[in-house]
């Protein structure tokens, strides 16, 4: 038996700290914060391995905080979900090291720390989430999470980024009021904040409120996550901010509401106290349609960058009509591709974001012929592209293999029929985006002069789309890693 | 995974090595042309060898196996070369080293020409995947993703037509890909994973509703690509604005990586006996024959000749179909057989088109007038292949459609005869007029056909891959009966279903 330091408190204790004190460390200079925002997130990163390493031999393990057990102390929970960290570190990285050439042209570098100091507490405040067993307290993650989401958005100076970062925020209110809202009931109800406490204490509950509070909270999460029609918000805020920022809400932020959605499914699974069946048919349905709608407002954008927030809404609508289907594949889909559409996502807002750096244009039209220019950088847009759509054999195909039979599963095929079918939808958007960087002639020659972006902005990118396909042909690991935790989640539904 | 399955590493190298190829394709440009093709070369060679090797081995009894990786849990990567696969592995592999070696000629002095050679290889890598992949979800990762990096050679030429073209084929293919992923998705659940053999993997356990839905999932899908009629839409124009070389064996061998997907569903997926209890496959027959026959009638009329050609297309790969959903011995003998054969016919066709594009200029039938006085060889060689089409004896169509027409009769259909010799009567009325145009009209030529007056024979290095494929043409009827020609394997594959 390995004694294991308390890696749990660190991994939160760590960042926070560290990213608080970014502007007294880089005392106005770019350079310095950036060191220091990149030697943090590898020290995060490598007390995420060690974490994950753990839990894939021991399962699921809790640090309580101060010693204080549950129901009066603060517990941190690690289980197979919290894995998400990983990609969170990853990604959280990546961003930065391409921060480092982008937001000098973007931000004035007095204020270049602060940036990283937002984007620090961003990605800390995200980790945080993934893996407190607390109710109040992922409340609490989730506000740092929002607040500094909110202010990156407006970092960019975009004519319009105001008005983004603003729409942001009332709609982040609103989903904040709702999850407090229904914290505040559970606690009510149960007399505990802690997870696997309220669970076990949530048998006796009046039905009526209980089921206020679970509409509320998911409802609260489904803002978060943009799911149409709760998406209004999503588009221009992540085709406003900064390219890594982008690639962090893209990726990231919006799966907060589907880890959040994981921990309120563990909480009501394992009571066995609420119905799910009626949410689920409802969430299923919400996502079917985004798939649908993600594509339809997709297909008539001339900007890049909205094309891929637009993109984001369609597979954030495949995972939650995964959760919904509640069916073993369906689940195992939804929570890798958490994971995946991470990596995929990532990839093309990068990519984009090296494409409009080096050639200050946004819109499919100008853009025409400029895969000549910079062939690396389209080629993983290309990559990307096809990750997404779920050509096999790359990283997007699994989980739409595994959410089909997870809709068959469930006895629903028309929803592995809408599945396939909004793919073929989703594609043909980025044919033409595909099309337009390879095969059209240019609208203005000079493009053609255009040269790669630079090493930190396209090492990230081409690393990016090389995890699509590596994480395709192994897709066997995540999937075999997250199967244990799906199976104990739906264990009380009886088989699955 | 049976007993006499042999574990071995040629299966996965058959798609590996192109894939290098096409990673060197770049970087050996830089080097120079010479470099890139003698590099490609020794690839596709290798990958050609490669393939007749398997074929012997398996014509001798052997079947070849390797898994790859595992995909997910409950999914290997998994290749299995059996007579069918092999047959179709060899006819891929030796119409696509004839096709690069003409296109060192044919793309001199094109644009963008790394482009063309990696996807050329890249295609030849996935298409080789696709006939020696050994469960669905291989075949899907081959199927589907062979489609897409076709499309950057169909639009190779840039200009609107060759656009519009890429566009429809893309579309087109990828609502035929979605329902072949439905289809699989379908199957899995019903029968879960397990290794395409003889016998199928469904059973009538899975609810006739269920059956019905995986069946037209599969053919509706499998039916873009092999071009039936009416999903046959993106053919006419894809091949003509591709570059001649690629529609070779985009209508030689991808038009067919369709048929050759029904035949694996057909055979491996449900088997012969799950069919007939299903009575659904005369549906089939009476489309493919319907095909065959619109698609004759309709290619009378185009003018130009690499449309007519793909018309033909159409027409000839409904044969294919035909043959399978007859479920009878002969029938399917015929359609495996007629698979390779019309490669090389239609391989020899399309590099003539070709050559008439590059040499005169001409891409009309009514331009064509005394081509054959001008290049003699790539003449004789459209004619050569144009009769083997219609099916002339002892040509390499004649012997598919005699073994086609013997399954008609062992299946009891003898109406479908008038099928088969309408469609063969049809080819003489589409093709025939173009030879006699070549051999027997005087040239008219007007001031702005100046240089096409000035066009010659080919040079060597493109007609000698044409003077072979027609050679293959010739070959493959006169030596059918040998030991070791198509059909040997194709009756192995045939007896091994329908035991």
């Amino acid at each position: 038996m390995i004694t294991w330091p308390p890696l749990l408190a660190l991994l939160i204790a760590v960042p926070m700290t560290s990213a608080v004190l970014t502007p007294a460390i880089a005392r106005g200079s770019a350079r310095r914060a950036f060191w220091w925002a990149l030697a943090v997130m590898s020290v995060a990163s490598i007390i995420a391995a060690m974490l994950i390493i753990r839990v894939s031999h021991e399962g699921p393990f809790s640090y309580v905080v101060g010693g204080w057990v549950a129901p009066y102390g603060i517990e941190l929970r690690f289980d197979e979900f919290s894995a998400a960290i990983a990609i969170i570190c990853l990604l959280g990285t990546l961003a930065i090291i391409f921060s480092k050439e982008y937001v000098t042209h973007a931000i004035a570098e007095p204020r270049i720390p602060y940036y990283y100091t937002l984007l620090l507490l961003n990605l800390m405040a995200m980790i945080g989430f993934t893996v407190t067993g607390d109710l109040f307290n992922l409340f609490v993650f989730m506000e740092i999470l929002s607040l500094s989401g909110y202010a990156l958005v407006a970092v960019s100076g975009e004519r319009i980024a105001e008005m983004a970062a603003f729409k942001y925020l009332v709609m982040g209110a609103v989903s904040s009021l709702l999850v407090l809202f229904s914290i505040g009931l559970l606690y009510a109800l149960t007399g505990s904040l802690n997870m696997a406490d309220v669970a076990e204490r949530l048998d006796g509950a009046a039905a009526a409120p209980l089921a206020v509070a679970f509409a509320c909270i998911t409802l609260g999460f489904m803002v978060k996550s943009a799911v149409f029609p709760l998406h209004v918000w999503l588009p221009d805020a992540h085709a406003i901010a900064p390219s890594p920022i982008s690639a962090v809400l893209s990726g990231l932020v919006v799966k907060v509401g589907i880890i959040g959605m994981l921990r309120v499914y563990q909480i009501a699974y394992s009571s066995g106290a609420v119905d799910m069946t009626g949410l689920n048919t409802v969430l299923m349905w919400l996502g079917a349609i985004s798939i649908v709608m993600g594509a339809f407002f997709a297909v008539f954008q001339d900007d890049i960058k909205l094309m891929l927030a637009y993109s984001t809404i369609s597979n954030i609508g495949y995972i939650v009509m995964g959760l919904g289907l509640a069916s073993t594949y369906g689940v195992i889909g939804a929570s890798v591709h958490v994971f995946n559409h991470a990596l995929i996502k990532a990839t093309l807002f990068l990519g984009a974001g090296a494409i409009i750096h080096q050639t200050g244009k946004r819109t499919l039209s100008d853009l025409a012929g400029v895969g000549r220019a910079m062939p690396f950088t389209v080629a993983a847009i290309s990559i990307g592209a096809i990750s997404i759509v779920g050509i096999p054999p790359t990283a997007g195909f699994l989980c739409k293999w595994y959410i089909a039979l997870g809709a068959m599963q469930a006895g629903r095929p028309f929803f592995a029929f809408a599945l396939v079918f909004g793919a073929l939808f989703i594609f043909i958007y980025y044919i033409r985006m595909v099309n337009a960087f390879y095969f059209q002639k240019p609208k203005d020659p000079s493009i053609l002069e255009v040269h790669e972006a630079p090493a930190t902005m396209l090492g990230p990118t081409l690393l990016l789309a090389a995890l699509c396909l590596v994480m395709g042909v192994f897709g066997r690991l995540p999937l075999s890693f997250i199967e244990p935790a799906v199976n104990r989640l739906l264990a009380p539904l009886g088989g699955g | 995974m049976d007993a006499e399955a042999t574990r071995s590493f040629l299966p996965p190298l058959v798609f590996l090595l192109p894939i290098i190829g096409s990673l060197l394709t770049v970087p050996l440009q830089h080097i120079s042309e010479r470099a890139r093709n003698i590099g490609l070369g020794v690839v596709c060679a290798a990958v050609a060898v490669l393939a007749v090797v398997m074929a012997a081995g398996v014509a001798n009894g052997m079947v070849y196996e390797t898994m790859l990786l595992q995909l997910t849990p409950d999914i290997w990567m998994y290749f299995r070369v059996d007579a069918m696969g092999a047959l179709f592995g060899v006819t891929v592999a030796v119409l696509w080293l004839l096709a690069l070696v003409y296109s060192w000629g044919y793309m001199d002095g094109g644009h963008r020409p790394a482009r063309y050679f990696a996807f050329f290889m890249l295609c030849l890598g996935w298409t080789m995947g696709v006939a020696y992949a050994g469960n669905l979800l291989t075949f899907l990762i081959f199927y589907e993703l062979f489609s897409i990096l076709t499309y950057p050679l169909v639009v190779h030429e840039e200009t609107p037509e060759a656009m519009a073209a890429g566009t429809k084929y893309i579309i087109y293919i990828l609502i035929g890909g979605t329902l072949v992923l439905l289809a699989i998705v379908l199957t899995f659940f019903a029968a879960g994973d397990q290794t395409l053999t003889a016998g199928g993997i469904l059973t009538a356990e899975a609810g006739r509703t269920n059956l019905l839905a995986i069946f037209w999932c599969f053919i509706i899908g499998f039916g873009v690509k092999a071009a039936l009629v009416p999903l046959h839409g993106w053919v006419p124009d894809a091949h003509p604005a591709a570059p001649a070389p690629f529609s070779a064996v985009l209508s030689g061998v991808m038009v067919a990586a369709g048929s050759f997907g029904m035949m694996r569903v057909i055979f491996q997926v449900f088997g012969v006996d799950l069919l007939r209890e299903l009575e659904v496959a005369h549906y089939l027959t009476w489309v493919s024959g319907f095909t065959v026959l619109f698609a004759a009638v309709l290619a009378v009329n185009q003018d130009d000749i690499k449309r007519r050609l793909a018309y033909s297309t159409i027409s000839q790969m409904a044969y294919v179909v035909l043959g399978l959903s007859l479920l009878g011995v002969e029938s399917t003998i015929g359609a495996l057989v007629h698979i390779t054969n019309h490669a090389f016919m239609k391989g020899a066709l399309f590099l003539c088109a070709g050559l008439f594009i590059k040499r005169l200029g001409v891409r009309r039938v009514s331009q064509l007038d005394g081509a054959a006085k001008r290049m003699p060889v790539t003449a004789a060689a459209f004619a050569l292949a144009a009769l083997a089409m219609i099916g002339t004896p002892p040509l390499s169509g004649f012997v598919s459609k005699w073994y086609l027409g013997l399954g008609m009769l062992e299946t009891e259909n003898p109406w479908l005869l008038a099928v088969l010799l309408g469609g063969a009567l049809m080819a003489g009325v589409y093709l025939l007029p173009i030879v006699y145009r070549m051999y027997f009209r005087e040239a008219v030529l007007t001031a702005e056909d100046k240089i096409a007056e000035e066009g010659r024979e080919a040079p060597a290095s493109m007609l000698v891959p044409l003077v072979i494929t027609t050679a293959l043409t010739v070959f493959l009827g006169l030596g059918a009966a040998l030991p070791g020609m198509p059909a040997d394997l194709a009756r192995m594959a045939a007896e091994a279903f329908f035991h």
